[in-house]
């Protein structure tokens, strides 16, 4: 504990361990000692301790922003809100039949399962809330819900129906059109885009938009086929929560197939039959899972 | 078997911490948030592994930690849209608004210009108050390897804030350190 003249000079590490306080007594009076004759690295000292105040100046706040409702909710809830390994395609294709069909009991039963499927008709009130498969985990100003009301909006739309098109001009301009589409969603949306190509389904790419939303910008595509039907692919990173499994609502015409994958949300909607939808939706998930494999028609955004 | 009572109750208070520290890893709320939503899984997953003599925070740093470095490998697989995320994560970091404008952006950007091995450790120590003991416990490193990394970290930043760009551009998202 003696202040003795250090010879040394203390090297960055422990110049750190000390402003952490990481040092026992005498070494730390060591360091004391050469601060106090040498201002300059006493100023470098100073400096590192602003910077470690700013830190703490920045982030401390989010201690007290009150906690959202979905983490308190992982927390409280029973362990059903713990992820299961992502399921397979096949297994969740099985499942969707198997909720569908227990709807189509419980509709003539007169049961529970057949009246939170009874709903009203989403195109009559775009923003009226669609009845939910699994009203646990989704609330009605959820994503998939979301995602249903932009499709009722924007489908109908004859002359505006997406913000960048891709469907006009020449095969060059088309393909300019679709990276600038994918590079610009990717970059709202922070997470990778990827234009499907639906064409073995018989739909073609018309476009996208970009879609505000108050958890975050989400996207939607859409795609039209030879006979003027029209579905729409809605993206958006998972809020936190958010369900995971495979999942089909069906309301009025209007079908939804939505799940989680690896980090993004992603819910085709359509007014089809629910085979014809299960085959988009299929071909959409593969090639969500093939993610980064550039399609044969250089839909691959330019990197 | 599930999680009692009295763990979730463990568990949820020390939520705030453990978002601070998501937010200051990922800089961004959505992503702070969905860091924590796997890190709360996982720990009501794994509860019967918390040992009580132990501090909470530091095993729920450790998985938070576990989580992002799964995170990034999976970001890493989705190599053709790294650019667009990495503009995407700048410029998110160039618009955050606030009082100090120059100090916050000044701030946040040579954050987000550290390399992970170096931000994690040195936002631990000086963010939490780790010590480095606990830092070398939530990141599984030795004590040495926190020293040496924390004072690495603090140096560069101080070199970034400065103006002196030592590395010229952000690390690549893809890019995964293991840490050792």
């Amino acid at each position: 504990m003696n202040p003795t003249d250090s010879p040394e000079r203390p090297d960055d590490v422990r110049l750190s361990a000390w402003l952490d306080g990481e040092l026992d007594g005498p070494a730390r009076a060591e360091v004391d000692a050469w601060l106090r004759d040498h201002p300059e690295d006493a100023a470098l000292a100073r400096l590192w301790a602003a910077d470690r105040d700013a830190l703490r100046a920045r982030f401390d706040p989010v201690i007290d922003e009150p906690v959202p409702a979905a983490l308190q909710a992982t927390v409280l809830q029973v362990g059903r809100a713990a992820v299961e390994p992502r399921a397979r395609w096949r297994q969740v294709a099985v499942a969707a039949g198997l909720l569908v069909g227990g709807a189509l009991i419980g509709a003539l039963t007169g049961g529970v399962v057949g009246a939170q499927f009874a709903g009203s008709d989403v195109l009559q009130s775009a923003a009226q809330r669609l009845p939910w498969v699994d009203a646990e985990r989704l609330r009605p100003g959820g994503w998939p819900h979301r995602a249903a009301v932009a499709h009722a909006v924007y489908a109908p739309e004859v002359r505006h129906p997406v913000e960048v098109n891709v469907a006009q001009g020449s095969a060059s301009e088309q393909r300019a059109q679709e990276e600038h589409l994918a590079r610009w969603l990717g970059k709202r949306l922070d997470m990778p885009v990827k234009l499907f190509d639906l064409r073995t389904q018989g739909f073609e790419l018309v476009g996208g938009r970009l879609l505000p939303d108050a958890q975050g910008p989400s996207a939607q595509l859409m795609y039209q086929n030879g006979g003027g039907q029209r579905v729409t692919i809605y993206l958006r990173k998972p809020e936190a929560g958010a369900s995971t499994a495979f999942r089909f609502q069906r309301d009025g015409e209007l079908g939804l197939f939505y799940w989680v994958e690896d980090g993004f949300g992603c819910a085709l909607v359509g007014k089809l039959p629910r085979e014809q939808l299960l085959a988009l939706a299929e071909a959409v998930y593969k090639q969500a899972e093939d993610g980064i494999q550039p399609s044969p028609q250089g839909r691959k955004p330019a990197s | 078997m599930q999680a009692p009572d009295c763990f979730r109750q463990q568990l949820l208070t020390a939520v705030p911490r453990l978002r601070r520290y998501a937010r200051s890893l990922t800089l961004e709320t959505s992503a702070a948030d969905d860091l924590m939503q796997t890190a709360l899984e996982r720990a009501l997953t794994h509860w019967h592994q918390f040992d009580q003599r132990r501090d909470m925070l530091v095993w729920l740093l450790s998985i938070a930690h576990n989580a992002f470095l799964d995170q990034r490998r999976r970001d890493s697989r989705m190599s053709f849209v790294d650019p667009a995320q990495a503009d995407a994560q700048q410029d998110l970091v160039r618009s955050d608004p606030g009082a100090d404008v120059g100090l916050r952006i000044d701030l946040m950007a040579a954050l987000a210009r550290l390399p992970l091995d170096q931000r994690e450790p040195l936002l631990l120590v000086s963010v939490e108050q780790f010590s480095y003991a606990e830092c070398a416990e939530a990141l599984g490193i030795p004590i040495g390897t926190v020293m040496s990394r924390v004072s690495r970290g603090r140096v560069a930043l101080r070199a970034l804030l400065d103006g002196q760009d030592t590395s010229a551009r952000p690390e690549p998202l893809r890019t995964l350190r293991r840490v050792v």
